[in-house]
């Protein structure tokens, strides 16, 4: 029973992995933190995966516990270094056919997210991410009124920090 | 450039270059969490232990002192009563931890953690009230009684003026109080403030949404 279970979270765990990483790359700023969030997230995705009964798809669920850790359950690597460091996010977005000015682009966007405070990080990665209110609202604990207000004013400061 | 042209360069980013294997995800599964609730669950231990062990320290001569009061009864109904708090506090701590779960909505998550914390918090208040009361206690049926106060305090009858014995014995009291009251107020400042610091910062962000309309 619990292999199964350690298998099929093994299964949509690396599927879905890339969930995981876009929000280490958002709440942390080098390597290593990356890697200490992604293995906390990782220890209380297991943790709650028993209680997962699949009413939710597994990459919803993902979202809410990843996003709760970073926010709430993370305490900040001592190695985490503040300053935020462009060649370590170039190297993770690496790839041979990937247009230059679109790397330009995501790299200006992942450094105008770190200047972002951490629940405005949360409120920006679930609407690039596609996410509707109703799930925004309701991952976050918020009424959906005032996710819009607070979405808004993240989107405002965003487009500031991106073209001044 | 608006944000709707950013939000298609971010889903069209390629995925994570370094992808981690079913083997890591598994060892990284079993790891141990360094979350901030299990350092504020060990911080709590830590701190029953202490304020539970402090009792352990009071010495051998004090209860004789005490005896010579008639204070022991007293006393013994305070400890059995400070003991069914200790067990009920800790029922209390562990269910405030164990109900915190990275599937709830951030915000109930938040305050749960914050919860874990305030009963810490609450059972260091408690003991403090506790101690200060004994204290107060204690030193009134002792003080209101001067000669048996002079009797055990100076045995042998020393040539000494006992109104300043008993000064410097109060002043003390109160001095080492407030020592142990600033050795408090810094360890919470470095231990919680430093845990708990992001947490307060974000809950507060979130929760001042709720007082927008």
């Amino acid at each position: 029973m619990q292999k199964d279970l350690e298998s099929k979270f093994l299964v949509d765990f690396e599927k879905n992995q890339n969930i995981v990483h876009k929000i280490c790359r958002i709440y942390t700023t080098n390597q290593d933190a990356h890697n200490d969030l992604f293995q906390e997230v990782t220890i209380q995705l297991w943790k709650n995966y028993g209680k997962f009964r699949g009413e939710a798809k597994f990459s919803t669920w993902m979202y809410r516990v990843a996003l709760n850790t970073a926010i709430s359950l993370y305490r900040k690597s001592t190695r985490t270094i503040k300053t935020l460091d462009i060649s370590d996010i170039s190297y993770k977005i690496q790839s041979l056919e990937y247009d230059n000015t679109e790397e330009e682009q995501l790299k200006s966007l992942y450094k105008a997210i770190q200047e972002l405070s951490d629940i405005e990080k949360a409120l920006i990665f679930l609407y690039l991410e596609n996410k509707p209110y109703k799930e925004i609202s309701e991952s976050l604990g918020i009424t959906q009124v005032n996710a819009r207000v607070k979405m808004n004013r993240a989107k405002d400061k965003l487009r500031n920090i991106l073209n001044p | 450039m608006d944000l709707e042209s950013y939000k298609k360069t971010w889903e069209n980013q390629p995925k994570e270059t370094k992808s981690v294997s079913k083997i890591d995800i598994y060892k990284m599964a079993h790891s141990k969490s360094s979350s901030v609730v299990k350092w504020i669950f060990i911080i709590g231990i830590l701190e029953v232990a202490f304020w539970s062990g402090l009792n352990l320290l009071v010495p051998d001569g004090y209860m004789k002192v005490y005896k010579d009061f008639n204070l022991v009864d007293f006393l013994n109904y305070y400890f059995i009563l400070h003991y069914i708090v200790i067990a009920l506090f800790l029922i209390l701590f562990y269910k405030n931890y164990a109900s915190v779960s990275a599937v709830d909505n951030t915000r109930t998550l938040m305050n749960k953690i914050l919860r874990v914390r305030k009963t810490v918090k609450y059972y260091v208040y408690y003991n403090l009230g506790g101690f200060v009361l004994v204290t107060i206690i204690v030193n009134s049926v002792m003080f209101s009684n001067p000669e048996m106060m002079t009797e055990t305090m100076n045995p042998q009858h020393l040539n000494v003026n006992m109104d300043t014995i008993l000064a410097v014995t109060l002043v003390t009291q109160i001095i080492v109080l407030l020592v142990m009251l600033l050795i408090l107020w810094l360890f919470y400042k470095v231990t919680y403030g430093a845990l708990l610091k992001k947490l307060t910062k974000n809950y507060k962000e979130l929760d001042s949404l709720d007082h927008l309309n």
